[in-house]
């Protein structure tokens, strides 16, 4: 049996090549996310070892949690250094801040990283760290910086340039002191850095007589862990001495797990292509056996048994997965490259660092490769063992029909359990949402898959009604995608898949983007809002909206500020606001207590999840603050629209710095006085932002617009990751027919021989095409419009009230998918046309 | 190159010549394979097939007597000789030229397979026709169609139909468009006798009834003897050739031939 699969495969390399190119290209973007992965993770505990290198211990104050939105802990004394540099066994110690700080560029553009933070810091000549001057000198007094590497590589910021700083206190001019490096490294994970000396860092950072942290160097001969315990014998209550390395890998943890978010989004990705290159494989192996009945029935003829012959078709698809999946880790390399491309596009740019391979890559890629293509072959190498010895004899393979009741019952059974696992995910309290989710719809996906040969004839049938104005051609398309409806469906499914996720991605952005807008048309009453534009994590001095709010034509500014507090272990957010110019703003929909009335140690609650915790005005709420540990807060309101403050927790600004050390807003509303031309005031508003270039000014009009720019930008991101499962879906279609044609290779001889041009059977195996990608958009934007429609629903509470579905662009997925079916088309319709009309007759 | 017929050639000329027979082939050579291992499948065979004649080739097998006729019907190259159909050279056509010659100008019969499985029976017999974008002629169809004899099962689909009646849909397929000629390779070849005898008789009237032009090879003797004249092939050459065949002539010829 095993030379006999050699020889098989052998014999049909190239089905054998597109076959295992779908896992190939799974099995090769799963070992590229691994790669990458362990490659940033390698790269961010180097570069955070180096950051502390030097340093012993770091001392500051105590966080109960860290905080996503960083600032989770209070300054603390300047007077400490003093204290510290006492201790015996301190070689040196120095006070360090850290604060937002954006440069400017030469032509007025903000500089934006699009991920990592623009830092501010202060600089210190001892302990010697690891960020070390390579050109010019450390910057002295309140109008000089210290430029890390890469930004003034990349603006061109050189020696004795004056650039512009944007800090919380608002933009200012400093002269370039120097240039300085992490080592080896020009930048810190892609953040910038903006280092004053210490005085200018408390003035700017808004930290008078205070620092972040205290960097201290041990004397030789002390260790860090003796040095960090005499230390924290001197500290008072609320202060901790740190081993300087465990706050390294503290920083590169916390990096990590939130580039985690972007890992498992590429698994889920890999995962799809995986999933989509199984039907391929699938379907493969199904007409291969269904080609090669009277192979089959031959070798049971001689006596082979069924289980041998299952056997060899498992054999085949074992080596087909083991060779694939080799190639998929070696093409693993390559794809881990262009995803880091992709990053460095993105602003993380990655410090050099050879790729990282770790066994675990290998043997997860390999395990799913070889498991995928082992599963996909089970069905038909079952198939096979039941072909009796007698098929041999037979002239034609029997006729296939897509009908079975057992097909109808197992497939309506494993959908209803696809879509039941969806709505558990969806809208139960149990396990991981995101996961059921996602499993949920994996079933569902199978179950339809199931099902689709009932109905793929039909619909081969009615889609290709229109094609008979092709006289035969189209009408031998529409008869042939109709003539094995199993074979049809298993080829839609794998594009049914894509275009599902493509359609519920579609949906899903269009209802955002409809219920944004018409949360903001019924609750926005401000004519303007100061944002930060893009995703880059900038921030707005709280000197805007001061200065905005002090014009003439400005009746008020209401200024928003986000944070973090932990509850059940949960970090939830919660947000800033000022009680009276928020109410002049919007309408939260005060459902009990009042805005106005919000004072100090007072905070005001969403009414659902006042509701879900069984909480009522004059309750007091436990919140756990990263800087000041649990507090209670008395409820003093229930609110029903968090559209636009996207939070449940409301806390007035007071409070809220009382327990948030970052004196920054995220967004400022702006509403102009009576009477005032919306024009003149944008114009005197503008005078105010002329020096902050990182933010944009938008009319209501355009607050729609830039909240509808950044979903298209996450959508497009999405679907061009699933571009890659609806690549291999093609792959599919291309396989599907080149198979096809090997196996009506007489009936296209005939066709030949009686008058068929080389033309029309170019388009009677292109229109086949286009009717099999209908089929799987159709199917799958179907699908899709369910998902959306279910997702959407359950979304409701988040504020996404309105199931927005965009059918010109729906209808322009079908579109695209015909196109496709094609291009997909146009390999195998070559051959087609190609074939010699007397060889093709005479073939057996 | 044109398809046009020549119809209006001066008596007694070669033009006239070729317009009056449905096939002209002058000394035709096929070599298949190269130096020592090249086999002259065909060496010199030269043939006139009058218009509205039957014409059955026979010929032990490795004759060229398949060879012949997919030469002469433009499904093979020739090595070197010429080929008119109706009056027109087809030795020299391109890929394009020859799909038309064949789907204008003739008709074709195999032995087996000769309908499109998703196609009914009606449609397979007018699908030329459909690939040329032609309206049938209705008379010719409606005589067609009631000389198959298919009946109400006109509308099923090959796999529904005997071999029998499979066959004669065949054979109305390569009649439908009223074709110059009609190539039948061993059509009866799968077929039980009666049924070889009805697809037999249907070719003979339409000879008869309608002028028709067929060339038909076989190595049956009782239905070469159908024809108006049967050519014999040995070694890629014409060794005999027989007008008015009896079955037992027939027998006598290939007798001879073979000691």
């Amino acid at each position: 049996m095993w030379k006999l699969t050699l020889k098989n495969l052998k014999a049909r390399k190239l089905r054998l090549a597109m076959t295992a190119l779908a896992v190939v290209l799974g099995v090769g973007f799963v070992a590229g996310t691994f790669v990458l992965t362990d490659t940033m993770n390698a790269s961010f505990d180097s570069l955070f070892s180096d950051v502390n290198e030097g340093l012993d211990v770091i001392v500051r104050s105590e966080s109960e949690f860290e905080s996503q939105l960083g600032g989770s802990r209070q300054p603390v004394s300047e007077s400490l250094i003093e204290t510290i540099r006492d201790v015996d066994g301190v070689e040196a110690a120095a006070g360090n801040i850290q604060g937002y700080a954006q440069f400017v560029t030469d032509d007025g553009e903000a500089v934006t990283t699009g991920g990592a933070p623009t830092l501010g810091g202060a600089w210190y000549d001892e302990p010697q760290g690891s960020l070390v001057i390579r050109e010019g000198e450390a910057p002295v007094g309140p109008g000089e910086v210290l430029v890390d590497a890469a930004t003034a590589d990349k603006h061109g910021f050189e020696l004795g340039d004056t650039v512009t700083v944007i800090t919380q206190i608002g933009p200012r001019e400093f002269e370039v002191s120097g240039i300085a490096g992490f080592g080896e490294a020009d930048n810190l994970g892609g953040a910038t850095l903006a280092t004053f000396d210490l005085p200018t860092s408390q003035e700017l950072f808004n930290k008078p007589g205070q620092v972040d942290s205290i960097d201290i160097a041990a004397e030789d001969g002390v260790t860090a862990e003796e040095l960090r315990r005499r230390i924290q014998r001197v500290l008072p209550d609320g202060v901790e001495a740190a081993d300087a390395q465990e706050v390294a890998a503290e920083i590169s943890n916390a990096i990590k797990e939130a580039l985690g978010f972007f890992n498992t989004a590429l698994l889920a990705f890999a995962g799809i292509s995986l999933f989509v290159g199984a039907f391929l494989i699938f379907n493969t192996f199904s007409i291969t056996v269904a080609q090669r009945t009277r192979e089959f029935a031959l070798l049971r003829a001689l006596g082979a048994s069924g289980g041998q012959v299952t056997g060899a078709v498992f054999l085949e698809a074992l080596v087909i997965g083991l060779v694939a999946s080799a190639a998929g880790i070696l093409a693993g390399f390559g794809i881990a490259l262009v995803l880091q491309v992709m990053l460095e596009a993105f602003g993380i740019e990655l410090p050099s660092q050879d790729l990282v391979f770790l066994p675990r890559t290998g043997i997860v890629a390999a395990v799913l490769g070889i498991s995928v293509t082992l599963v996909s072959a089970i069905a038909p190498a079952r198939r096979a063992a039941k072909i009796s010895p007698m098929a041999a004899m037979r002239e034609m393979a029997p006729k296939v029909s897509g009908f079975s009741t057992r097909r109808t019952i197992a497939g309506l059974l494993v959908t209803l359990a696809g879509t039941g696992i969806l709505f558990g995910g969806l809208y139960g309290d149990i396990g991981e949402p995101a996961q059921l989710v996602g499993a949920g719809a994996f079933v569902t996906f199978l179950g339809v898959a199931i099902l689709a040969p009932l109905f793929s004839g039909q619909l081969a049938n009615l889609i290709g009604y229109p094609l008979q104005v092709l006289r035969m051609p189209g009408k031998l398309a529409r008869r042939n995608a109709a003539r094995n409806p199993k074979r049809t469906a298993a080829t839609a499914a794998a594009l049914m898949i894509g275009l599902a996720l493509v359609g519920l991605v579609s949906i899903l952005g269009s209802s955002i983007k409809s219920s944004t807008s018409r949360i903001l048309d019924e609750s926005l009453e401000a004519d303007f809002t100061v944002a930060t534009g893009g995703f880059a994590p900038s921030f707005i001095s709280p000197q805007v909206a001061a200065d905005i709010a002090s014009l003439p034509e400005v009746e008020l500014t209401a200024p928003v500020r986000l944070g973090q507090f932990r509850r059940d272990g949960n970090n939830t957010f919660v947000v800033g606001i000022d009680p009276v110019s928020l109410e002049a703003v919007t309408d939260i929909d005060v459902t009990d207590g009042s805005l106005a009335s919000l004072g100090d140690g007072e905070v005001l609650v969403h009414g659902d999840v006042a509701e879900e915790l069984g909480i009522e005005v004059g309750d007091s709420l436990g919140m756990e603050f990263a800087s000041a540990g649990e507090r209670d807060l008395e409820i003093t309101g229930l609110f029903d629209n968090k559209s636009l403050v996207q939070a449940d927790y409301l806390l007035a600004i007071p409070t809220y710095e009382t327990y948030f050390p970052e004196k920054v807003d995220l967004q400022v509303f702006v509403k102009v006085e009576e009477g005032v031309a919306l024009a003149d005031a944008r114009e005197a508003i503008d005078g105010v932002l002329e020096g902050y270039p990182a933010l944009e000014l938008q009319d209501q009009t355009e607050t729609k617009e830039s909240q509808a720019e950044q979903v298209n930008q996450l959508l497009g991101m999405v679907s061009a990751m699933l571009g890659l499962a609806l690549v291999i879906a093609l792959f599919g279609i291309t396989n599907t027919l080149a198979l096809s044609v090997f196996e009506r290779t007489r009936e296209l001889g005939l066709l030949r021989a009686v008058g068929m041009s080389r033309r029309q059977t170019r388009r009677m195996i292109r229109w086949e095409a286009v009717i099999i990608s209908i089929i799987g958009a159709v199917l799958g934007l179907a699908i899709g419009l369910f998902f959306g429609w279910a997702l959407v629903k359950s979304l409701e509470s988040e504020g996404i009230s309105e199931l927005t579905i965009p059918y010109g662009q729906l209808v322009a997925y079908v579109g695209a998918a015909a196109v496709a079916g094609v291009l997909a088309a146009m390999p195998p319709a070559r051959r087609a046309s190609r074939l010699n009309v007397l060889e093709a007759i005479s073939t057996e | 190159m044109s398809l046009q017929s020549t119809d209006s050639a001066a008596p007694g000329s070669v033009q006239d010549l070729l317009s009056r027979a449905a096939v002209v082939a002058v000394d035709l050579v096929k070599i298949y394979g190269e130096g020592e291992a090249a086999v002259r499948a065909l060496d010199g065979v030269s043939l006139v097939v009058p218009k509205g004649t039957f014409t059955a080739i026979m010929g032990p097998s490795g004759s060229g007597k398949s060879t012949l006729l997919q030469c002469v019907a433009a499904l093979d190259d020739l090595t070197s000789g010429k080929v008119f159909v109706g009056g027109v050279e087809i030795s020299g056509l391109d890929e394009k030229e020859r799909t038309r010659l064949r789907r204008d100008k003739v008709g074709f019969i195999f032995q087996a397979f000769n309908l499109v499985p998703t196609l009914n029976a009606l449609e397979n017999i007018t699908l030329p026709m459909d690939l040329a974008k032609k309206s049938p002629d209705k008379k010719w169809m409606e005589y067609l169609i009631s000389t198959v004899g298919l009946g109400d099962r006109l509308h099923h689909l090959p796999g529904e139909l005997s071999g029998g009646q499979q066959q004669r849909v065949a054979a109305a397929r390569a009649l439908a468009s009223r074709p110059e000629i009609v190539f039948a390779d061993e059509p009866t070849g799968n077929l039980d006798s009666r049924r070889g005898h009805e697809l037999l008789d249907f070719l003979r009237r339409t000879v008869d009834e309608f002028g028709q032009t067929i060339v038909m090879v076989t190595h049956d003797p009782f239905a070469a003897s159908i024809a108006d004249r049967v050519v014999f092939l040995a070694d890629g050459r014409v060794v005999e050739e027989m007008l008015d065949p009896k079955v037992d002539q027939i027998l006598d010829l290939i007798k001879n031939l073979e000691s």
